[in-house]
């Protein structure tokens, strides 16, 4: 579970600070799917961040399982699986090589790491491609070694930041497919996303981030309520008050 | 610990499917270095060999005048040719390293027993190319007026060593090993050098190229420590450094064994003491390298600012070899914590087989480890930055 309350981040650039997150407090609970939905540059990549302790926040803080990500970092490192924006895997290591490298940095034993990446193999269908370099992979393939390292060591916890993007419709109907499994499976699952269909269909909540605040926290059928809108695409523009950002 | 041998090795399988990489630094440097070295020398040797036993063509103005002093040069291996109009001018264009011009009155104070005057015009600043004709002619001028000098004093019933109070002997204490050609007073610079730099392309993308390649953020989100990941990336880099540096010297040793001619192979008689010893050496400079390299790959914030900062660390060792060619000084114990100089006064006594005391070697290690915990404190304080994930 992750709960996290009253976080805040500036940045100082040159025009000035930015506020990147101001004032997000948000639960997501074991055994269900939960979708952190914004415009572009709403904030979210750098709550999922400051979640897996990449960044510090200025306010507020991160629980995950009970432990404060301020107060244990690699404590709670261990109990996520991260698929951050940057997907960025070893082009000269094959698929599994990668997989393989995450596991060990989790310190699990190589048994358990070959166990797990044919498990993991199995269910994103990375047959054809596991033990080939992956220099000149596809959009999909990176993606899917790169979920395949974040749950190497079968973390309680599963982050993913805009999961879908650059995925063909098999891939992501895959992918979906499999988030519900780990969410069967009792595990806390996070997602970032801008596209609303993708949360929709996928999130038991969701939690709707607009220039760094929440602005709307609940399932989709409450939020269509809460608005009085008949479906969530309107219910988004109007908590965030503008379509800007929608058609990114 | 763990971690860190987890990450080390994941580096070092990175970096040794990089055929480029490898190609470099394990078939291109070993290569290029000895050959050179070894070119410089071979050339060198061949030039000196020329230069003091070929028959040398001296222009003379005025040779007429002295038609014994220009048979007494044709018996020592000498050819005199009639001078050019503007001995200057030639000489000054490289077309002659010396021209020797006689005195109009050259004939007459001879015959009268006076001194007679002759001038050497030649280009002092050319040292390497005509150094060596300059000092035959010199001396061969020297031997001719010695014996004339001789024969006249004993003409006239005066015992030759009247006119030589002083005897000067000679006796070089010089050890084969000491004696130096221009290779080895490179060779320091080119260990240091190799040490220093041998492991850039892994450090820089080992950091900087992770960076770029974004798969730094999915690595600083496992558990693993960024103390342990920096630690790793370093050693990576000084491993890599040390094989290259390995493969080079021995490539060395292996091109000069091949070289023809004795003269080459005086200083490489070097003992498995030396070379232990050499390795201590150059050892913290390699670890020195690896840090450095590593905190200024973690400070750039690409892989092309990061090699922008090459040619300044290529120049930092050089430095104290320029400064001991330009002014040679005896080795003092402070100098050996001056990184670079310190190694290069060390090495250059090694080469020279001459003992080195503990606590030299105590000053020298000890100022260079110094170093070392310097650099990677920096290093990991650059790796804690976030920042450090944010550039894109």
């Amino acid at each position: 579970m992750i709960r996290v309350e009253g976080l805040r981040k500036s940045f100082g650039t040159r025009g000035g600070v930015i506020r990147a997150v101001d004032d997000v407090s948000f639960t997501a609970a074991d055994g269900s799917i939960t979708g952190l939905l914004g415009p572009n540059g709403a904030g979210k990549t750098t709550t999922l961040r400051m979640l897996y302790t990449l960044m510090q926040p200025d306010a507020g803080r991160v629980l995950v399982d009970g432990l404060d990500a301020a107060q244990a970092p690699a404590q709670v490192r261990a109990r996520l699986g991260v698929l951050p924006d940057a997907r960025g895997i070893y082009k000269r290591l094959t698929a599994r090589e990668n997989i393989a490298y995450f596991g060990a940095l989790h310190g699990l034993p190589p048994a358990r790491i070959d166990a797990k990446t044919a498990e993991l193999c199995d269910a994103l269908g990375m047959d054809d491609f596991i033990d080939r370099r992956a220099e000149g992979f596809s959009q999909g393939q990176r993606t899917k070694t790169a979920i395949a390292r974040a749950l190497i060591h079968d973390p309680r916890n599963v982050l993913l930041d805009e999961p879908t993007n650059g995925l063909d419709v098999m891939t992501t109907r895959a992918l979906r497919q499999f988030l519900r499994g780990l969410k069967d499976a009792g595990r806390c699952v996070l997602l970032s996303s801008h596209i609303l269909q993708e949360v929709a269909h996928l999130c038991d909540r969701v939690v709707i981030i607009a220039s760094g605040r929440v602005v709307a926290d609940g399932t989709p059928g409450e939020i269509r309520t809460a608005t009085g809108c008949a479906n969530l695409e309107d219910a988004f523009v109007k908590v965030i008050g503008s379509d800007e950002g929608l058609l990114a | 610990m763990r971690t860190l041998g987890v990450v080390l090795r994941k580096e070092l399988l990175d970096a040794f499917r990089d055929r480029r990489m490898v190609l470099v630094a394990f078939l291109l440097m070993p290569l290029a270095v000895p050959l050179v070295l070894a070119g410089a020398s071979v050339l060198g040797e061949r030039r000196q060999v020329q230069q003091l036993e070929a028959t040398l063509e001296l222009p003379v103005i005025g040779a007429e005048q002295a038609p014994n002093l220009v048979a007494w040069l044709a018996g020592q291996n000498v050819r005199v040719v009639p001078g050019p109009p503007d001995p200057d001018a030639e000489v000054r264009a490289q077309r002659r390293e010396i021209v020797v011009r006689l005195d109009d009155a050259f004939a007459d104070d001879w015959r009268a027993g006076r001194p007679a005057r002759l001038e050497l015009i030649f280009d002092s600043s050319r040292p390497l190319a005509s150094g060596a004709t300059i000092a035959r002619v010199r001396s061969l001028l020297a031997g001719y007026s010695e014996t004339v000098g001789t024969l006249r004093l004993v003409a006239r019933g005066i015992h030759p060593s009247v006119a030589n109070p002083l005897q000067v002997g000679t006796r070089d204490v010089a050890t084969p090993q000491s004696r130096f050609d221009l290779s080895q007073q490179l060779l320091p610079y080119l260990l240091l050098l190799l040490a220093f730099i041998g492991g850039m392309q892994v450090a820089i993308d080992a950091t900087a190229g992770e960076r770029e390649r974004q798969s730094l953020e999915p690595l600083l989100a496992t558990p693993a420590s960024r103390e342990s990941i920096i630690s790793a990336k370093i050693l990576a880099t000084a491993v890599f450094a040390l094989l290259s540096l390995t493969i080079t010297l021995l490539a060395y040793w292996g091109v000069f064994a091949l070289v023809p001619g004795g003269a080459l192979d005086a200083s490489f008689a070097l003992g498995p003491v030396a070379l232990l010893q050499l390795f201590v050496v150059i050892l913290p400079i390699v670890l020195l390298g690896a840090t450095v390299l590593t905190a200024l790959a973690a400070f750039a914030r690409s892989y092309r600012e990061a090699q922008g900062y090459l040619p300044m660390l290529v120049f930092l060792p050089m430095i104290p070899t320029l400064v001991l060619m330009v002014a040679p000084v005896k080795t003092q114990l402070w100098m050996l914590a001056v990184p670079f100089l310190g190694q290069n006064q060390l090495i250059l006594r090694v080469l020279r087989a001459e003992e080195i005391r503990a606590a030299e070697w105590l000053v020298s290690l000890g100022a260079a480890m110094l170093l070392v915990a310097a650099a990677w404190w920096l290093a990991a304080r650059l790796y804690h930055r976030e920042s450090l994930t944010s550039s894109t």
